[in-house]
């Protein structure tokens, strides 16, 4: 495998660079679509602009509830990386450390969330939230958003702990530590790596949620940045500038994190989805 | 584990057996009337749109796992060699599945939703007639089907990658002294070895592509006419547009359970004896 040619290595490469960039064709149709007129965008007879423009930024900035979307999708994301992340540490830990029918109950149970439909949980749940008074508020956006992470995000955090030796948290206990002492003073730092990803994980999935968003959030003072500006398109049909611009400003805090932490994200996304 | 616990049987167990409930009753989701039995699962079955909806879910779920395997195998063997800047090519080879699905779909649009996107553009150079992607029946299918496997490919890419790293380097050099090809090595040496994997992910997929509900709402919104409203989107629409949450439930529980009789499935296959 080392001993390729410079010739197939070079033919290799030209094949994955041109499968990634036909693959990323509509990122980039996004991304310059953003710095035109939506009549530039509508009248050129091709993809190469003549010229760029920051007014569909200016727009969504200054005109439109961009910010109060942002906003509530911030509360929401932050609330569910909150919630799933105390949940799946203590779950996790739980997996990795013990054996019992209960907890073989769970991880099935785990599977079972994993597969089940949203719609299915979404029907009988709404009466319960509406008589709560809690439609168009961040809570059950936050709830079922956690709900439905959490497999993922525990098969992660259990992963994280298996990594870490049992000898470290016997010393601790010896020297007097509780259980869950020794969690929190010697376990979850060690595991800083995998609780910023679990962390980063729950916040970009909430972050980006649609469905659930779009169910439980109807008044304009609510909404998120995704159903925000899936708005846009209804209300403006034609302003496309607008909603690339919106696209890349969603886009924006999503990649940064991920590039960020991409490598881990990689190796949990794998661990979560098919091992467990 | 305990607070897991709680919220999954308050989340998922609960809603489960209301949901029973309320699939044997009429009426709208602010106030549910009268007990019908089995009327609402009965009604699916002669619901024409419940049927299309069950066949094209089937459909978008066959293709769309066969559609991201295919390519997402052939991306993991690319970066299984040693490629210069593999590590940039990974990142890049992972967009689709890491942006949001109002951008995927938004950038799409620019490709397929109108005579002058790009698509066009391309089918007319090379002297094509335009294609109205998303108002005809069988090309709003198949756009659908498309940008699903485009937004899977990277998570089954990455899977099969790991997989790939997996397998004992010995077994190719035991191939090369049995005097193996490259095309003998890979269908009796490589895809053997993938199988774990491969079954596993082929479970996960199904499960994702019966529920989806973004790629198809955002899309389609299920049309034109009803030729891509899957199972979860005719579930919504009957509960939360049509204000029948009796037939709405019954449709999610269906879902529920096409997804268990592939999941068994999947499981029977996995266990059979080598």
């Amino acid at each position: 495998m080392n001993r390729m040619t410079w010739y197939s290595r070079l033919s290799l490469s030209g094949v994955a660079w041109a499968a990634v960039a036909l693959m990323n064709i509509p990122v980039m149709l996004v991304i310059l679509g953003s710095f035109q007129t939506t009549s530039n965008m509508s009248s050129t007879a091709g993809v190469i602009p003549t010229s760029l423009t920051l007014a569909n930024y200016e727009t969504v900035l200054a005109r439109t509830p961009f910010f109060t979307y942002l906003a509530n999708s911030l509360t929401i994301a932050i609330g569910t990386t909150v919630l799933s992340a105390v949940l799946a540490l203590l779950a996790g830990y739980a997996m990795s450390r013990y054996r019992s029918p209960l907890l073989t109950v769970f991880s099935y149970s785990l599977f079972v969330v994993q597969m089940f439909p949203v719609v299915l949980v979404l029907i009988p749940v709404f009466p319960i939230f509406r008589e709560l008074g809690t439609i168009n508020t961040p809570i059950p956006v936050i709830i079922l958003c956690t709900v439905f992470n959490l497999p993922f995000v525990t098969w992660m955090s259990r992963s994280y702990f298996d990594s870490i030796p049992t000898e470290i948290e016997e010393a601790a206990r010896i020297d007097g530590c509780s259980q869950l002492g020794a969690l929190w003073r010697i376990v979850i730092p060690l595991s800083g790596p995998g609780v910023a990803v679990i962390s980063v994980f729950s916040f970009l999935a909430a972050f980006n949620e649609f469905f659930i968003a779009s169910v439980f959030l109807r008044t304009a003072n609510s909404l998120t940045v995704p159903v925000g500006i899936q708005m846009f398109v209804q209300q403006y049909t034609t302003d496309w500038g607008n909603l690339m611009a919106g696209c890349v400003l969603m886009m924006l805090p999503t990649l940064i994190l991920f590039f960020f932490a991409q490598r881990y994200i990689v190796h949990g996304a794998v661990t979560g989805g098919v091992k467990g | 584990m305990l607070p897991t616990l709680i919220l999954l049987v308050v989340v998922v167990a609960f809603p489960l057996v209301s949901a029973m409930y309320l699939s044997m009753t009429k009426g709208s989701l602010m106030k549910t009337s009268g007990f019908v039995g089995w009327a609402n699962y009965v009604s699916l079955f002669s619901n024409r749109e419940f049927l299309s909806a069950l066949r094209f879910t089937a459909i978008f779920a066959v293709t769309s796992i066969a559609g991201c395997y295919v390519f997402g195998l052939g991306i993991a063997l690319l970066l299984q060699k040693t490629l210069p800047a593999r590590g940039l090519l990974r990142v890049l080879f992972l967009m689709p599945w890491v942006i949001p699905s109002v951008v995927a779909v938004a950038g799409w649009r620019q490709v397929i939703g109108s005579e002058d996107a790009l698509a066009n553009l391309f089918l007319r150079a090379i002297g094509q007639n335009t294609v109205y992607f998303l108002s005809d029946d069988t090309w709003a299918v198949i756009s659908v089907i498309v940008i699903k496997i485009w937004r899977s490919i990277p998570f089954v890419m990455l899977s099969l990658l790991a997989g790939l790293q997996a397998i004992d380097r010995s077994l190719y050099e035991a191939a090369a002294i049995d005097g193996a090809n490259r095309v003998q090595t890979f269908f009796n040496v490589t895809l053997p070895q993938l199988k774990t994997v491969s079954i596993v992910l082929s479970l996960m997929m199904a499960i994702w592509s019966v529920n989806d509900f973004e790629t198809v709402w955002l899309l389609t919104q299920g049309g034109p006419g009803y030729a891509t409203q899957n199972l979860v989107v005719l579930s919504y629409l009957y509960t939360f547009k049509r204000s029948n949450v009796g037939l709405g439930t019954a449709i999610a529980i269906m879902t529920l359970v096409v997804l268990m009789v592939l999941i068994v499935m999947s499981l029977r296959q996995q266990r059979q004896p080598k």
